[in-house]
């Protein structure tokens, strides 16, 4: 049942974010930005580990979650049947979900080593620098 | 000492009722995308559930009826089993949301599964429930909610600009059809129909008479306006950390984040607590409700204080209610999810919950000295007027926004 209700909502969320044929700069640009919030609370996130300031239950489940949401943006994009402006774009973005999802992962694994939290928490500024660059190029405004 | 004792039904009401999951992750996504900019709709609707709160209060303390005696005896069979059917439908959903926020909240303060958890709260309410009386349940939920003022404390630490967060609470209508959605979304979190259900049934369950209309005003005052307070925090703490780095929150647990940035772990643990309390408060109190409409409806004997001998239908119904509502939870689908739709979908059954009690609290025949003054009067249609504008607009909102996803 859980399975089902998951994919019918997948597959909605698909049909209705991105439509039935072309992934267009503005459909790709709100994923891009999404993909960055994700990255700035995972930051959030790993702060607190590398600063042992937060309950290392929060910060693995968290961190699940998050990188739960990664991983489907990652799936959706290269699903997506991209503009043939944007390809590149789109192969960029997919590599940044995947990435942030990776990281995540790795504070899931790690959510009491501060060491960890703070190598995580640098990764995954980068990557929202990347996908704030990212948008600024398909967008031509600021992040 | 005693009357202060007896505030706790308002603050079980504004912290356990007022704000629960609806209102954290309303508020909370509110400022993550429109900064401080929500903030007018926040108190507008703090003002709308105080005024609510206190005239429903008043006629179950002067004519001894709840809410839905008032609707059947004012609207008759067909429209009561509408909103009967329409509250309980919301009601069912709301159950569920909290349910399954409780559930999440157990997963981020311990290491086990998501659907494990949603069992042992459903066991712990049911227990909690058994054993306590009802000015226990209130106690304990109420305080323990009192957590949540962590929130607030986290707004000195942060130290905003002032005059952007002032601006805040100047209303705007100006924006796009998301910022539409959200002003329906905000507003409808604080009016939710089961708070004025419990709301007046508790006034019921705690004895009230005529004696009580003070303690009754000072409940709807006091208790609301610590409600308005902690929602206002959620707008602002997340306006200040989440906006400018484009968080978008979507989980429960987000919502604790600023208190984790600005009082690490205690600040954490402190939030997280707040939220459990709030969120488990508002299961009983919107399981309740459901019980208390079905139960009112009919005419069976009802309310905590008569124990499951003496009200045995409404004891049962109030079970059956909770295993629905872990059905719900258990089949997969995001508590998150489900409190979005429970509260947009409450708004269509505002109108049907707040029009009689509007009409019983003026009629001088039923509430003699105490019937509505010109400013109850004022407020109370000026607020049903603004809800029949956001019934119309709910659903045609969720649909353009595609639920509040943009």
């Amino acid at each position: 049942m859980r399975g089902l209700v998951a994919t019918v909502l997948a597959a909605a969320l698909t049909l209705s974010s991105y439509g039935c044929g072309d992934l267009s700069r503005g459909e790709l640009s709100r994923g891009v930005e999404a993909l960055s919030g994700l990255a700035a609370q995972g930051g959030l996130i790993a702060n607190g580990v590398a600063r042992d300031a937060t309950k290392s239950t929060y910060a693995r489940a968290m961190a699940k979650t998050l990188g739960g949401e990664a991983e489907h943006e990652a799936e959706k994009l290269a699903d997506a049947e991209p503009s043939p402006e944007v390809v590149d774009e789109r192969n960029v973005a997919v590599q940044i979900a995947s990435e942030i999802a990776e990281l995540l992962s790795e504070l899931q694994t790690f959510p009491g080593d501060e060491h960890h939290g703070l190598l995580v928490q640098r990764h995954l500024r980068e990557a929202k620098e990347q996908a704030d660059a990212l948008t600024v190029r398909l967008t031509g405004e600021e992040a | 000492m005693k009357s202060i004792l007896k505030i706790a039904l308002g603050i079980i009401a504004a912290l356990g009722g007022f704000l629960d999951i609806g209102d954290l992750v309303f508020n909370t996504q509110a400022g993550a995308l429109y900064r401080y900019d929500l903030l007018w709709a926040v108190v507008l609707g703090t003002i709308g559930i105080a005024v609510y709160a206190e005239m429903c209060g008043r006629v179950a303390a002067v004519t001894g009826r709840p809410v839905f005696d008032t609707i059947r005896m004012r609207l008759g069979f067909g429209t009561g089993l509408a909103a009967l059917i329409a509250s309980t439908f919301v009601n069912l959903l709301t159950v569920a949301a909290e349910l399954g926020g409780l559930a999440i909240v157990l997963e981020l303060l311990f290491d086990a599964p998501f659907s494990m958890f949603v069992v042992a709260a459903a066991i712990v309410l049911v227990a909690v429930v058994a054993v306590l009386p009802f000015g226990g349940i209130e106690r304990i939920f109420g305080y323990g909610g009192l957590m949540m003022l962590v929130v607030v404390v986290t707004i000195f630490h942060q130290s905003p600009d002032w005059g952007e967060v002032a601006q805040g609470f100047v209303p705007s209508l100006s924006g796009s059809t998301l910022y539409l959605y959200f002003v329906v979304g905000v507003f409808s979190a604080a009016l939710m129909p089961y708070e004025v259900h419990f709301y007046s049934s508790g006034a019921i369950e705690e004895g009230w008479t005529e004696s009580s209309l003070k303690e009754n005003r000072l409940n709807a005052i006091v208790g609301y306006s610590l409600g308005g307070l902690l929602a206002c925090a959620l707008v602002i703490v997340s306006g200040y950390l989440f906006h400018p780095l484009g968080v978008e929150p979507n989980d429960l647990g987000t919502v604790a984040l600023p208190a984790q940035g600005a009082f690490g772990e205690t600040g954490l643990l402190l939030a997280l607590g707040g939220i459990m309390f709030c969120v488990g408060g508002a299961a009983i109190d919107s399981s309740f409700s459901a019980s208390y409409n079905v139960a009112q409806f009919l005419g069976w004997e009802w309310g905590r204080y008569r124990g499951p001998r003496k009200a045995p239908r409404f004891t049962f119904s109030w079970l059956i209610f909770l295993f629905l509502a872990l059905l719900i939870v258990e089949s997969g689908i995001n508590p998150v999810e489900i409190t979005e739709y429970a509260v947009v979908f409450s708004v269509v059954a505002l109108p049907l919950t707040y029009l009689p009690i509007l009409l019983i609290a003026g009629d001088r025949s039923f509430m003699g000295d105490h019937v509505n003054g010109r400013l109850a009067n004022l407020l109370g249609w000026t607020y049903f007027g603004v809800i029949i504008v956001l019934a119309v607009a709910a659903v045609p909102l969720l649909l353009a926004t595609n639920g509040g996803g943009g």
